[in-house]
């Protein structure tokens, strides 16, 4: 695989121990311009802690990141969200009785020089950030706690790609989802492809983000054991590589 | 809500002997008393709203009041008085804040400690005495602060409407209003888009500081002396004001106009027990009777709300 500048953020020998104990022990990982990775491994393998040090809750211990091409070092989640990387968690990052509007604009609301919000500004261009991944819901005023599951992660899904993130971070995005709101929050991550936005896919469902990844890298204790496009390798053989121990890895 | 409000006004208009409610002695008292106790729970149940509570309010107010009524007594300017009054409200509101974000403290125990610290401190250095205060020194001052309009309508009740529009205001159109909601409603949400949620907290303390201060003042120069036992028991009110105003007690939601609406049926409801000679150990069962009724009617109302 070729490391160029094609590369949006490219992760080299990141090393990070909590205590005593070594959680990622020198994992070189990169990402393409709106290409879908989905990042496997078992409980501990430490893509939780990779991308925690990518979105910026962790600081490396060692190694170097760069994005498009730059050297790069951020200590917190706003210095992460400058360089236009996002994150959306499992539980969302979204307010339950506050409406979509005011949800996706939260911490970054168009205001006036006093300070007040511009409502109809955040009301249209919210619904235009749901309507570019296909999410049709009927007004911007609607509660959060009115929308299901998949709805909720189309939600923050839009609110990344709305502030221009370059590379969205999905942290098991359908792990207490029904079937069918997986399919859709499949479907919103597939037209972030189309926007020209990255994704990071963190799952433990290797039927869930197979049809949508163009690769698969493998954790396994804090080591990367397989760094595959999906030609190359089948869900069987994945799942053996990220239940075996590393040293039978590829 | 408003319905609710509507209710228990006429309600009490009938039920009183000799329509003695409505009478202008009576509406002027509620008007007063009811406005002032109102403002402070304009700041409780914004406070509330971004998921904290204040027990000390009572404790902020009495102090303020006797930092106020001292200030003046030793010679210094009404107004400089005021201000610093004030600015007393608004740093022990701080210190609060400070110390339930900073300190991690739930902010009931933290209000707890402090509610007794500062009327502690207070019935220190006044010694449990009542002081007067000669108000026929400004005469424009005391009107500022609980004249009349027109005559008819307390000052007081001006204030409370303001106060209530220019928070109302704040909380619903502007950035910080959303940070509370969201502060409230989702910590770690808040927190995880960016918002200082610290700063959102500290800053809604602050502001319940500045308003009991300024209650505590307002009052004193109402009944022109300063009495240590001044905003005793305000603080659980306050938060049945809020809870009755519809103020979720696990925060991020409400609004000011619930809230504003909370503090007048509380107002009213103690006025009203007062007209119909009820024993004044009775308020409290009522109180408590009005609270747990209004939750029970909202959850009924959120129950059998058209679903989605």
């Amino acid at each position: 695989m070729e490391k160029d500048s094609t590369d949006l953020v490219r992760m080299v020998g990141i090393r990070k121990w909590f205590g005593k104990v070594q959680a990622l022990k020198g994992v070189d990982f990169d990402v393409r311009h709106a290409e879908v990775v989905g990042l496997l491994g078992d409980n501990g393998a430490g893509k939780s802690t990779l991308i925690k040090i990518l979105s910026g809750y962790h600081t490396r211990d060692e190694g170097e990141i760069f994005v498009e091409g730059r050297k790069v070092s951020f200590s917190s989640p706003r210095q992460a969200r400058e360089l236009g990387i996002e994150t959306v968690y499992q539980e969302q990052a979204l307010v339950p009785y506050m409406s979509i509007a005011r949800n996706i604009f939260m911490g970054r609301e168009p205001a006036g020089v006093l300070g007040f919000m511009k409502r109809k500004d955040m009301n249209a261009q919210g619904m235009a950030a749901l309507e570019k991944i296909d999410l049709h819901l009927r007004s911007p005023d609607t509660l959060i706690e009115m929308l299901s599951g998949g709805e909720r992660q189309g939600v923050a899904i839009a609110r990344a790609l709305h502030f221009k993130a370059k590379l969205v971070i999905l942290d098991e995005p359908t792990v207490a989802l029904s079937i069918k709101e997986s399919q859709q929050v499949l479907e919103f991550i597939q037209q972030l492809k189309k926007e020209g936005v990255a994704a990071i896919f963190i799952t433990h469902n290797l039927h869930h983000v197979h049809p949508i990844a163009d690769r698969f890298v493998v954790l396994n204790r804090g080591v990367k054991v397989a760094d595959v496009l999906r030609e190359e390798a089948s869900i069987e053989t994945l799942s053996q590589l990220i239940v075996s121990p590393p040293a039978q890895g590829i | 809500m408003f319905l609710v409000f509507v209710g228990f006004f006429l309600l009490f208009t009938f039920l009183s002997p000799e329509m003695r409610f409505v009478r202008p002695d009576n509406l002027r008292i509620l008007l007063t008393d009811g406005s002032e106790f109102s403002i402070v729970v304009l700041g409780v149940g914004l406070l509330m709203i971004c998921g904290e509570f204040d027990l000390s309010v009572g404790s902020i107010l009495v102090f303020c009041s006797f930092l106020f009524i001292r200030l003046f007594q030793g010679g210094v300017n009404l107004f400089a008085s005021l201000a610093a009054a004030l600015a007393a409200g608004a740093a022990v509101g701080f210190l609060n804040g400070i110390i339930t974000v900073k300190g991690r403290i739930p902010s009931f125990i933290t209000t707890l400690g402090t509610m007794m610290f500062w009327r502690g401190i207070t019935l220190l250095l006044s010694e449990g005495f009542t002081a007067a205060f000669d108000q026929g020194q400004s005469a424009r001052f005391t009107a500022f602060l609980t004249g009349e309009v027109g005559g008819i309508v307390p000052v007081q009740a001006l204030w409370f409407v303001g106060i209530a529009l220019a928070l109302g205001v704040v909380l619903h159109f502007h950035r910080f209003g959303n940070w509370v909601y969201a502060t409230g409603g989702n910590l770690a949400a808040a927190r995880a888009m960016g918002i200082r949620t610290d700063l959102v907290k500290i800053a809604c303390f602050t502001i319940v500081g500045i308003l009991c201060a300024f209650v505590g003042v307002t009052q004193a120069v109402r009944v022109s002396s300063f009495f240590s036992r001044a905003g005793d028991g305000w603080e659980l009110k306050a938060v049945a004001a809020s809870v009755v105003g519809a103020t979720a007690l696990m925060g991020g939601r409400g609004s000011m106009a619930a809230i504003f609406l909370g503090a007048l049926v509380i107002s009213i409801i103690e006025n009203a027990l007062v007209m119909l000679r009820i024993t004044y150990f009775w308020t409290y069962m009522v109180f408590g009777f009005v609270i747990i009724a209004s939750l029970l009617f909202r959850t009924w109302l959120e129950k059998s709300r058209p679903g989605r």
